[in-house]
């Protein structure tokens, strides 16, 4: 048990070291945001392994939020989301139980917040539910699930190994659906159904910055769907650490740059490094007033006015 | 000699010279002249005193020989973003003429400067007075000729070439080459090659940028050259691993000659085993045959004719490996310490915490933790051995590993090529240390 809070402890570190990077003189620095992505990658594995999660096995839980969660984003209608949730339907199939209920708890959170809606029928939100986290681990379940219940956009079984070593794949386990080691699927990033608010129409940044918000790594379709997106390579910023980068702002046109990333929300107040005070956009009463929402509440600022 | 212990440690404490926060300290080939940057962009020069007949216990001292503004901060207006002035390396070029000639980088661009004497000046000339104004010509009745006259030493810096917008990441390596005609950039992901004459194109080495930037798992974090070989160059990266480049292989050196690389200690893994074993400088040994890496707890010293493990592996604070979260928290772990030779490559020296350094003895195995500090050392006096109790019963005189303070770390240090003279820089200041000559 220890080992989780200890991660997750890591996780809320490492993501205020990538928020301050971000406004720090001389820009982002490639090297330390890397080696900070590392020791964030490294952390959620072991969060996700940790058994005290309950969940059966290793990375097992998070893939399938309790059924009220799977109505929320399946219905969400948020505007401006372009794409479909095709995670719904394989959120449906995924065979194994919501084990982690606590886990899985940390998932509403997103939608919640994305969608503006009451957050009614849903568990309460984590209280260390660090956005990225939950992310992650709901891809590295799906990964792990070896594509069955996938849903299309998946394809066929992955490989079992991951050959590259990118955030967000788990060394051992099966690559992530957008592994750059196996046959890109081009239709769709891997967006874990709970997070809607990742496909952000307009791409400009608003994806990715909400995807970021809920984790990180599978901002790629937004991303790519981002104008900015070309430009993007050359700015210095890498894919794992440029998830989490363009969410603070870079590639968002201006209107968020200078909010945090909603890092991290710790619904007992523990102690941030980061973007609290820097919140510039503290949306209201629309949202759910629920402690952990706060953090969140910049990015569906940034999204609704898009 | 250096580190006999038979004999109490006989280093002297020269000079110390307050600054900016000191970013990068060099002594050029001859050792006359040491070179610091800072963070406000900034270079001073030091010069070593000639020898004085009367004083033969003590070499010359090092006295402020030149200060100028080398970079300014920029912003670069496409990408929103400020460049610092911070100088993050210096190197000097060795001397063809009266005058010297030195690199400074920034994050984004490398300047040539010339840094020259002036001690005599025209006088007499026949149709300026000799402040400068113009004489009329009607009132001039005689020619004579203008003669040099000796004048106060003015040493002036000039930029003479400025190496810009070759590196969209962050410089963190230049390398001048053997050929002394040529030399290295390397930031995060490129490694650039430039002849020194030539300013408008750079030649690219090495390029690890991968086509999806997403799969982006290293990074480089210094680059040299061989001092004997012009074609070979080696470069570190955030994984630990040294690749060694022959630049007549082919032109873009991404496949390396040699790769020099530990296998990771399965019993020593963390959360933060890939951080420390990101290699923070490179440096070749004067002779060739050996390369030196700073990692964050060792230094490791590398025969080039052997790749699978160091041969030298010297730990340089071991105490902190249980404290890596607390250090990862204070940034602390993500500190580039850097590493030297001696002139004669027996002796090598790194930085560490609560303003201490160490040296290792290659030959006799030995080892000294020295602390440069205000405090404890006056002028001419000589240094005392410090020692870190890491647990257990702490010593007198020892200090044990919580009461270290993190925030005076030595990252800088640098030996005078020839002589047993050290210079070392805490945050602010600049200690320069020499042996006792008895």
């Amino acid at each position: 048990m220890e080992f989780k809070l200890e991660a997750h402890r890591i996780v809320s570190i490492s993501l205020g070291k990538i928020y301050n990077s971000r406004v720090q003189r001389g820009g982002i620095k490639l090297h330390k945001n890397l080696l900070v992505s590392l020791v964030l990658r490294s952390a959620r594995q072991v969060y996700l392994s940790d058994p005290c999660l309950g969940a059966p096995g290793a990375g097992g839980p998070p893939q399938s939020p309790p059924p009220q969660q799977q109505q929320q984003p399946a219905g969400d209608p948020t505007s401006g989301w372009g794409e479909a949730l095709p995670r719904d339907s394989s959120m449906e199939q995924d065979p194994e139980p919501a084990g982690a209920s606590s886990a899985a708890s940390e998932l509403p959170a997103l939608p919640l917040a994305l969608g503006k809606r009451p957050p009614e029928g849903s568990p309460p939100p984590r209280a260390e539910a660090v956005p990225e986290a939950p992310r992650r681990r709901v891809e590295a379940a799906e990964a792990e699930r070896g594509g069955g219940g996938e849903g299309a956009p998946e394809g066929p079984p992955r490989a079992r190994h991951c050959c590259c070593r990118r955030l967000g794949c788990p060394p051992h386990g099966a690559p992530r659906a957008d592994c750059g080691c196996r046959q890109r699927q081009d239709d769709g990033a891997p967006p874990p159904p709970v997070c809607p608010r990742k496909r952000s129409a307009s791409g400009a940044g608003g994806g990715p910055a909400g995807c970021l918000a809920s984790g990180g790594s599978p901002v790629k379709k937004p991303r790519r769907d981002s104008e900015e997106q070309p430009g993007e390579e050359e700015e210095m910023e890498t894919g794992n650490v440029a998830n989490l980068i363009t969410i603070f702002g870079s590639s968002f046109s201006g209107l968020l740059r200078k909010t945090p990333g909603g890092g991290r929300e710790d619904e007992d107040g523990e102690e941030e490094e980061s973007p609290r005070g820097a919140e510039a956009e503290e949306p209201g009463p629309m949202y759910c007033d629920k402690p952990v929402l706060r953090n969140l509440n910049p990015w569906s600022t940034a999204i609704v006015a898009f | 000699m250096w580190l006999n212990q038979e004999r109490s440690t006989d280093i002297l404490f020269l000079f110390g010279y307050t600054a900016d926060i000191i970013s990068t300290v060099e002594f050029n080939h001859s050792g006359e002249l040491l070179a610091t940057g800072d963070k406000g962009g900034r270079v001073v020069i030091f010069q070593q005193e000639q020898e004085n007949k009367t004083q033969t216990h003590s070499r010359g001292e090092y006295n402020v020989y030149s200060t100028f503004q080398s970079h300014e901060p920029e912003f670069d207006y496409l990408k929103s973003l400020e460049i610092e002035e911070k100088i993050n390396k210096i190197r000097w070029l060795p001397q063809k003429n009266a005058a010297q000639f030195l690199l400074s980088t920034n994050d984004k661009t490398i300047k040539l400067w010339k840094i020259s004497e002036r001690d005599k000046r025209p006088e007499g000339y026949n149709l300026k007075e000799e402040d400068g104004r113009y004489r009329d010509p009607t009132t001039v009745t005689t020619l004579r000729v203008p003669v040099f006259r000796p004048m106060d030493l003015m040493v002036e810096a000039s930029p003479r070439r400025i190496f810009a917008n070759a590196h969209t990441y962050h410089i963190n390596s230049i390398s001048i080459n053997s050929d002394y005609e040529t030399y290295l950039s390397a930031d995060d992901l490129r490694i650039n090659l430039w002849h020194l004459e030539i300013t408008d194109r750079s030649f690219n080495i090495v390029d690890i940028k991968p086509a999806n930037m997403e799969e982006l798992t290293e990074v480089i974090t210094a680059a040299e050259f061989h001092p004997n070989s012009c074609n070979t160059f080696v470069y570190s990266s955030s994984k630990g691993t040294i690749r060694l480049c022959d630049m007549r292989a082919s032109a873009l050196c991404d496949r390396h000659s040699k790769l020099f690389e530990e296998p990771e200690d399965p019993s020593n893994r963390s959360f933060f085993s890939e951080i420390i074993s990101s290699i923070s400088d490179v440096k070749f040994s004067h002779s060739g045959r050996y390369m030196m890496t700073r990692d964050y707890l060792s230094v490791k010293i590398w025969d080039l004719n052997m790749e699978n493990r160091p041969v030298e592996t010297y730990q340089v604070h071991e105490y902190l490996r249980s404290k890596l979260c607390s250090l990862y928290e204070n940034d602390c772990i993500f500190d580039k310490f850097e590493c030297c030779w001696n002139g004669s490559d027996s002796v090598v020296m790194t930085g560490s915490y609560n303003n201490f350094f160490r040296m290792f003895d290659r030959n006799t195995k030995r080892d000294i933790t020295l602390e440069a500090s205000r405090e404890n050392n006056k002028p001419r006096t000589v240094l005392k051995p410090r020692k870190v109790c890491a647990s257990g019963k702490r010593k007198k005189d020892e200090i044990s590993v919580d009461s270290l303070d993190f925030n005076k770390k030595i990252l800088h240090t640098a030996w005078h090529p020839k002589e047993n003279i050290i210079a070392v820089a805490t945050t602010n200041n600049l200690y320069i240390f020499q042996d006792k000559v008895n």
